[in-house]
């Protein structure tokens, strides 16, 4: 834990840092952030799509220099996925081995279920590398109920005792975030354990700095235009509206096709790169030109 | 991380400008609290220790810093964002917030009124107001007004009904695969960490074959109820309904609709069936008035489908189809869902009548090619055989 507290000095520093690997965190993030780093505190990022919550941790595990952990919640995720799992066919291998030779003294036994027959998932890992790790729990929303308690247990004291080798601890904690779709409700205690911000849409000035952070290549006007596009399309009714990936990801398809400003054209060839849902393409088909200009 | 350490660091660090004396900061940050407590946002003494903490790795003296510490500590829901903005302007920078609260917030429901507020039909054009609308039939009530409608209002007979749907019900929601195994002799897959463990127990290899095949779960139901006028006959019985399924299937998301979407499933989820309903209803705004049924379909696919709430699941839509809204937007809000959860029903009491034996509204004409399956649910005994075969449509 002190580890990472030496590391940041104050919220403006980290947001600094953050924007030094190409990440603007806005006022109220960078605290959160900040927040979560010096009390040794898993982040809680909710937020629509596409607003850079899972970016946040790739990018905390960058100006840190840690190692990044990524457990990718899905329903009916347990322990075997989450944390570790015996090597079976390797242990099955090694019975049969045994026996032909006729070598069955208590250590070769033993052995069955020393570390080399152990498989690692992500909790496992970040877990043994502790302060070296930065532990992104990905969509924990789509886990079921009963994983979401056995994650409470493992963040509170970041230990686990496997029956056959014993209790694996953390020496520093890692850094821990978690995202959510909210696709379902998190239950209270957890949240309690964690820092809780929402992340919403990036204001058009922010917008349009965060496409020149990560896509300098592309000109200014361009930029503006593509950003000022993408504000008009979150006005509409649109049953996805875009989020800031998909403002990257238009940009950055202007650019292959070499369109230097954002016109009907090249707007309708570019469009599957924004906007992703077949009603929504007719919505705004229809509807380009007052999407393109004010 | 040493709790009982921080509070006075954060009196000692803190800039202490007006003279506050020790501790100063560390009882106005506590008393922050209690004012959100105050205002029912759930903050518990764990949540204020954060705050300190937090605070004190900030400079207390500027409010935006202690905006944000306490945002994200205190608060543990966006919708609760709100109520934090409103109660720190009004406790560390004094804006009086604007005077509404004591007229929408909590409206305590008088005990024992059966809660009948009769409001004049004031919209213009239908002429028909409550009184007679399965008679009238083709039309929904035009009415839009949001009342509270009680449950005590029941009869006898009606919650005698309650009780016996909730002990009979026997639902049997449609099942899934899912990703984990089981044990399972007639199954396809070895299950070699079975047959691993057998093998080490009796240290040697048996060759005896164990088996696994992929579990089953229950599907996700989501049930949306129609509570409006010309639906107020059967309404109290869906959400009698609505319950007992709540209380049997694993996951079961409850929503009322007339011309708003309210979703109640949290009202339910308690354990006495008074309790659930009481708490149910008054969440409940626009009990009887009109309907808009493809405005609320279409907000429940923006919010809450989209998400994938219905992804997989049953949803059931209980209605009379006497749709009062644009049927453009029906028919999109269908077709959405239809391609986002895995079965529609629609559950349909006008059905059951004799004379209305065809889909005779133009909402069940737009509705019916997106639908999988249709109900009556106009009784008791329809109800009940519907959450039993509810299995085989799904």
């Amino acid at each position: 834990m002190t580890d990472s507290a030496t590391h940041v000095g104050s919220v403006a520093e980290l947001q600094e840092e953050l924007r030094g690997v190409g990440y603007l965190a806005e006022r109220g993030l960078a605290t959160a952030a900040f927040i979560g780093l010096r009390l040794g505190r898993p982040i809680l990022l909710e937020g629509e799509v596409g607003v850079g919550k899972t970016e946040l941790a790739k990018c905390l595990a960058a100006i840190h220099g840690r190692e990044l952990i990524r457990l990718q919640c899905y329903e009916g995720i347990d322990t075997h996925q989450a944390l570790y799992e015996w090597d079976y066919a390797r242990q099955m291998l090694q019975v049969r081995a045994l026996s032909e030779h006729e070598l069955t003294d208590a250590s070769t036994v033993g052995g069955l279920y020393g570390p080399d027959f152990l498989l690692e998932r992500p909790l496992l890992q970040a877990i043994r590398s502790g302060g070296n790790a930065v532990l992104l729990i990905d969509e924990i929303d789509r886990a079921d109920d009963e994983f979401e308690a056995f994650l409470l247990e493992l963040l509170s004291d970041f230990q686990i005792t496997i029956p056959e080798i014993g209790t694996v601890a953390a020496e520093d904690r890692p850094i821990v975030v978690l995202t959510s779709n909210r696709t379902r409700e998190l239950h209270d205690a957890l949240k309690r354990r964690c820092l809780y911000h929402w992340i919403g849409y990036p204001s058009l000035a922010e917008e349009i700095e965060i496409v020149r952070v990560r896509a300098p290549q592309v000109a200014e006007q361009l930029a503006e235009q593509v950003v000022q596009a993408v504000h008009r399309l979150r006005d509409l009714d649109l049953a996805k509206p875009p989020g800031v990936a998909e403002t990257l990801d238009w940009v950055e398809a202007l650019g292959v096709v070499d369109a230097e400003t954002l016109d009907a054209q090249s707007a309708t060839d570019t469009l599957g790169s924004v906007i992703k849902d077949r009603d929504d393409v007719e919505v705004v088909t229809s509807d380009l030109d007052r999407v393109l200009t004010d | 991380m040493s709790a009982e350490v921080a509070p006075p660091e954060t009196a000692e660090r803190g800039p202490n400008e007006s003279g506050t004396g020790e501790g100063g900061i560390v009882e106005r940050l506590v008393e922050f609290g209690h004012a959100l407590r105050a205002h029912d946002l759930p903050v518990g003494p764990a949540d204020v220790l954060n705050f300190c903490e937090a605070a004190n790795e900030l400079s207390v003296g500027d409010p935006v810093d202690l905006y944000w510490a306490g945002r994200s500590t205190l608060v543990h829901r966006r919708d609760h964002l709100p109520v934090y903005d409103e109660v720190f302007r009004q406790f560390f920078l004094g804006i009086a917030p604007p005077k509404k609260n004591e007229e929408t917030a909590e409206k305590p429901v008088p005990q024992g009124q059966t809660g009948v507020l009769d409001v004049p039909d004031s919209e213009g054009g239908e002429e028909q107001g409550d009184d007679q609308p399965l008679v009238l039939g083709l039309q929904a009530s035009g009415v839009e007004v949001e009342r509270n409608k009680r449950f005590d209002a029941c009869t006898e007979e009606e919650l005698a009904a309650v009780r016996r749907i909730i002990k009979r019900t026997r639902l049997q929601p449609p099942l899934r695969q899912t990703r984990r195994r089981a044990p399972d002799p007639k199954g396809r897959t070895f299950d070699i960490r079975r047959m691993t463990r057998e093998a080490m127990r009796l240290s040697q290899d048996r060759g005896e074959l164990r088996m696994m095949s992929r579990k089953v779960r229950p599907r996700p139901i989501i049930l949306l109820l129609d509570i409006s006028g010309s639906m107020a006959d059967h309404s109290r019985n869906l959400l009698q309904f609505a319950y007992s399924m709540n209380r049997a299937a694993q996951k079961v998301e409850v929503f009322c609709f007339g011309t708003t979407l309210t979703r109640i499933t949290p009202a339910l989820n308690r354990r006495s069936p008074d309790d659930a309903l009481r708490l149910a209803a008054e969440r409940v705004f626009d009990w009887d008035g009109g309907t808009r049924i493809g405005a609320s379909l279409d907000e429940f696919v923006r919010t809450y489908a989209r998400r994938g709430m219905s992804r997989g699941a049953t949803v059931v839509i209980c209605s009379d189809g006497l749709d009062r809204g644009n049927p453009i937007l029906l028919s999109e809000a269908l077709e959405r869902l239809a391609r986002l959860s895995h079965r529609i029903v629609w559950m349909n009491p006008l059905f059951a009548d004799a004379t209305h034996g065809t889909p005779n509204t133009l909402a069940m004409a737009i509705a019916a090619p997106h639908l999988d399956a249709v109900e009556t649910g106009h009784d008791l005994a329809s109800l009940e055989s519907f959450a039993v075969r509810l299995a085989e449509i799904g």
